[in-house]
């Protein structure tokens, strides 16, 4: 269930079609229920019409033939009336009546005691079974027709009427047996002055009576019925009930209030329908008075009937609206699926194309919507991430080749500068350690120094600006120093003539500053000519180490023609001289505070009698502690030289 | 209808034993209904045959009264409640009660039109011909109510017409008959007659004292067969019932099986005795000289009838 609910989740189309589906049943259920609440309403207009019809219809059957037994005792009073003194006549009257009126079964006409001739038991009866009609005078001990309801009920009235259901009973057998059921009708006898005579009563058989009215049924499983006064069933299609229950009986064992209410109106004499539970079935009962006779008409309906047809018909419309929902989502997902079938396409070429494969063709859409546009989009992106690609990669395979050229350049550099130490072992008097750290891969700064005799002609420089062309312009400078210093003029000689080769030509209007030193191993004098070079510090043998005084100068390769002056140092033996270009003392950490002067004297003051390259590293880690993690900004290089004594 | 009369066959046949067993004819009150659940049940359980009888049950015609039975003499024993018996013995029929089965009064009255019947003075009032309406008439007079007495073979359909104003009626039969009408609905129109000091025995079998003495055996016999139908009815009413409706249906009654299931609870229910509870079957000598002195009081009877003349 969580993988189909999970699939659900990823399929665009999916969702899509079921909110679509959804929407739709919505609106067909809505439509539905209105279209059953107005049909259902005019299909049960029609059934209560339609029943009622029927019901009339019975009632007036009914009705015809009441009459019918009305007219019949009507026309036999009379001749009663004339022949009381004449036995045989009445008896011959109540066949003739019997014969004469095919729906009767009996007739009897009964008298009080002792009425008709002194006799105490007189009731002419004749009865009609089956076709054939039998004539008798009935009444003995064990036959007092006196007490039987059909003679008592007109004597207590003094006025016609019908009885209730009761059983004829059959004495001919061995025992009394009840033969069927009848109804009578029956109207009281008087005297001359009024009083009870005797009864005539007409007999109809329940059984006929019911034959012709339940032939009517308006649905399959309906049925009419005829309740008394009493609540018998007079008519039901039930022989287990007809004549045997009453409306009431089941409600005896099993109350329903609401049921009983129904059938107390049903035998009140009223009009009207109901809808109630009938062995389990839910009906309508439409029930009428029969107004003569006190009883009550009524069809019961079950509503599964009633409604049959039209239920048919809603489950039909169900059945396709349901298919129609189906076949709806089925589209929805088909449509759904081929619009996006492009872009599930173009997503899975952009998986390749993210892994790699710049070169994959994308699919071709023809389609001028936004699917269209997007693919179209994607293609130049393609496009442009191909040809993006292609510059990336040569510019990286130049910028491999240039790194690698300053590889070699920085190499062919450092070796330009010497780094060998001790420089001069055989000369155990001088100490000396350098060391360059260009900030690029080649730098501007510049250290050298050579013997010459006795004599060690050593500078450090720093080239304007940084890069290649500083490089350059230090390898020349470093030559040149070379070279000169070689013809063993002081250091402003050699000052002057580099800076006469270097203007010249000097389009770049680089320079370079630089102190240059001459130190006589023997005796200990220093020459020196500081060419705008940060003024070295001196380490004396005693005493705390200060910065040189020097003449300033200018930077060689600045000014074409000057004339630098020299400064010299008398002995130097027992002292150190430290030398360093501006990379040092504007060291910055990421405050962008540079090291500064002070903190050079102060660090060399701490401790700057060790050898040359103790005091060379213990200067490059104070450095380091101070940038932290800042970048180097400019080219490192510093020089230390000190004479024993 | 003339009525073929077996009288004499019926009487041939009582006496002369078939296939080794006694014959015995039997009549109850009235047309087969639950009201006879013991005897049905004892004839058709075999409880009669392993007693040595062959019993015919003889329902009377509805027409007929307790004395025409009685004196017609078709039946060895006759079923009769305690004031018909009474009545009749008064009447110089002496008679012996073999079997009692009922052991309260089932007699009511109800009103047409739900007011209390102690009320009603003067009402047209339904009684049966059958004499065991003989109570209520001795109430009226008590109660000097004034009465008019319609007497009914069958008092239900009269009643329904609402030409009378009360009906008399057993709580085990009419009663249920007429709450079957839907006529009647509350409680406040009927007056039980056990509950007004009139707690009367009813339902019991009895002989004519001749008839006794010749089939003394059989009687006993018949009785006490009679009363073990009684008891496995009220240990099986269910099967009971379907026995009554084999009856019922056999005789063509129009009637329906929820009332004679009515019908066999109350039945069952007036056999326990109001002070112990329990299935007497036995005549209560206190209920006999009730009935005797409210019935002498009622001018039904002229003289006494004591418990003594009545039980062998």
């Amino acid at each position: 269930m969580r993988r189909f609910i999970e699939s659900i989740r990823r399929s665009f189309s999916a969702k899509l079609s079921i909110w679509v589906v959804l929407f739709s049943a919505l609106v067909f259920l809505a439509t539905q229920s209105y279209v059953t609440f107005v049909a259902r309403r005019s299909v049960r207009e029609e059934a209560i019409k339609g029943a009622n019809q029927i019901l009339d219809n019975s009632r007036l059957r009914l009705e015809r033939i009441i009459s019918d037994v009305e007219s019949a005792a009507d026309n036999l009073e009379w001749l009663v009336y004339r022949h009381l003194d004449s036995p045989d006549t009445l008896l011959e009257y109540s066949r003739i009546t019997v014969q004469g009126n095919d729906f009767l079964t009996g007739c009897a006409i009964s008298f009080e005691p002792y009425y008709i001739k002194g006799m105490k038991y007189f009731s002419a009866y004749s009865s009609n079974t089956d076709g054939v009609v039998e004539t008798q005078q009935e009444g003995d001990d064990d036959y007092q027709y006196f007490y039987l309801e059909w003679y008592l009920l007109p004597k207590l009235l003094n006025q016609p009427c019908w009885t209730e259901p009761y059983s004829d009973w059959d004495y001919d057998d061995d025992y009394a047996l009840p033969t069927e059921m009848l109804i009578s009708y029956c109207k009281p006898l008087t005297g001359p002055e009024g009083d009870f005579i005797g009864v005539i009563s007409l007999d109809i058989s329940l059984k006929w009576l019911s034959q012709t009215l339940s032939s009517v049924k308006p649905y399959p499983n309906s049925y009419s019925t005829l309740v008394s006064r009493g609540g018998t069933y007079l008519v039901h299609p039930d022989s287990e009930k007809l004549f045997y229950q009453t409306l009431f009986t089941d409600y005896l064992v099993e109350p329903d209030p609401a049921s009983e209410q129904m059938c107390r109106s049903v035998i009140a004499g009223e009009e009207g329908m109901e809808e109630i539970e009938l062995d389990g079935e839910d009906c309508y009962v439409f029930y009428k008075p029969i107004k003569a006779t006190g009883w009550a008409m009524a069809i019961v309906c079950q509503q599964k009937d009633v409604f049959g047809s039209f239920n048919r018909l809603r489950a039909i419309v169900l059945a396709i609206i349901l298919m129609g929902l189906l076949l709806l989502f089925l589209t929805c997902l088909n449509v759904i699926r081929r619009t996006l079938q492009p872009l599930r396409d173009l997503a899975a070429e952009a998986g390749h194309i993210a892994e790699g494969d710049f070169g994959r063709s994308l699919p071709q859409v023809d389609r001028v919507d936004e699917i269209g546009t997007l693919s179209r989009s994607f293609e130049h992106m393609q496009g442009s991430l191909v040809s993006y690609i292609d510059e990336l990669t040569k510019t990286t395979a130049n910028k491999e080749r240039i790194e690698g050229e300053l590889r070699i350049a920085h190499a062919i550099q450092m070796a330009m500068v010497p780094s060998v130490f001790p420089a001069f072992p055989e000369r155990k008097e001088l100490d000396l350690y350098a060391s360059m750290r260009p900030a690029k891969e080649v730098g501007g700064d510049l250290y050298d120094y050579f013997l010459l005799g006795d004599k060690l002609y050593f500078c450090i420089g720093d080239v304007s600006g940084k890069g290649i062309p500083a490089s350059l312009f230090m390898a020349t400078a470093r030559n040149l120093f070379r070279v000169v210093g070689k013809e063993e003029v002081p250091p402003a000689e050699i000052a002057r003539r580099l800076n006469d080769t270097l203007s010249e030509n000097n389009e770049q209007l680089m320079f370079v500053t630089a102190f240059i030193g001459v130190l006589d191993l023997i005796t200990g004098h220093l020459d020196f000519c500081n060419c705008g070079h940060n003024p070295p510090v001196m380490i004396p043998a005693s005493g705390s180490p200060a910065f040189l005084d020097c003449i300033p100068n200018t930077p060689i390769g600045a000014c074409p023609g000057w004339e630098y002056q020299g400064q010299e140092i008398d002995d130097l033996r027992g002292s150190a001289i430290f030398l360093y270009t501006d990379g040092l003392t504007e060291a910055e950490n990421l405050s962008h505070e540079a090291f500064g002067d002070a903190k050079l004297l102060a660090e060399l003051r701490k401790d700057a009698s060790g050898p040359a390259e103790a005091v060379v590293s213990r200067m490059l880690r104070a450095v380091a502690g101070h940038v932290g993690f800042a970048e180097p900004s400019d080219d490192l290089t510093i020089l230390c030289l000190r004479l024993k004594a | 209808m003339t009525i073929r009369r077996l009288l004499t066959i019926l009487l041939l046949a009582a006496t002369i034993p078939a296939g080794g067993q006694t014959k015995f004819v039997f009549s109850p009150q009235w047309i087969a209904q639950a009201q006879f659940a013991g005897y049905y049940v004892a004839k058709e359980k075999g409880f009669y045959e392993e007693a040595g009888l062959d019993v015919e049950i003889l329902h009377p015609f509805v027409t007929q009264t307790a004395e025409e039975r009685v004196r017609g003499g078709q039946a060895q024993a006759t079923m009769l409640t305690v004031s018909e018996a009474l009545e009749l013995v008064d009447k110089g029929i002496p008679l012996v009660n073999i079997l009692q089965t009922s052991m309260n009064s089932a007699l009511t009255i109800i009103s047409r039109f739900g007011s209390d019947p102690l009320s009603l003075k003067g009402a047209k009032v339904i009684t049966w011909r059958s004499g065991f309406g003989q109570i209520a008439k001795c109430m009226a007079a008590q109660e000097k109510l004034d009465y008019q007495w319609i007497t009914a073979s069958s008092s239900l359909n009269i009643f329904v017409s609402g030409v009378v104003d009360a009906v008399m009626a057993m709580s085990y039969n009419e009663y249920y008959q007429l709450k079957q009408t839907g006529l009647v609905q509350s409680e406040q129109g009927v007056y039980r007659f056990a509950d007004h000091g009139f707690n009367i025995q009813e339902d019991g079998v009895y002989m004519t004292a001749a008839e006794y003495r010749k089939n003394r055996d059989a009687a006993e016999r018949f009785a006490q067969a009679s009363r073990r139908g009684w008891e496995w009815a009220a240990e099986h009413p269910d099967e009971a019932l379907d026995i009554v409706m084999g009856y019922v249906k056999e005789y063509r009654i129009a009637t329906n099986r929820v009332l004679q299931k009515l019908m066999l609870e109350e039945i069952l229910r007036l056999q326990l005795d109001p002070d112990s509870g329990e299935r007497a079957f036995r005549l209560r000598p206190d209920m006999v000289q009730k009935a005797s002195r409210i019935m002498r009081e009622g001018g039904i009877l002229s003289r006494e009838v004591t418990y003594e003349e009545i039980v062998p």
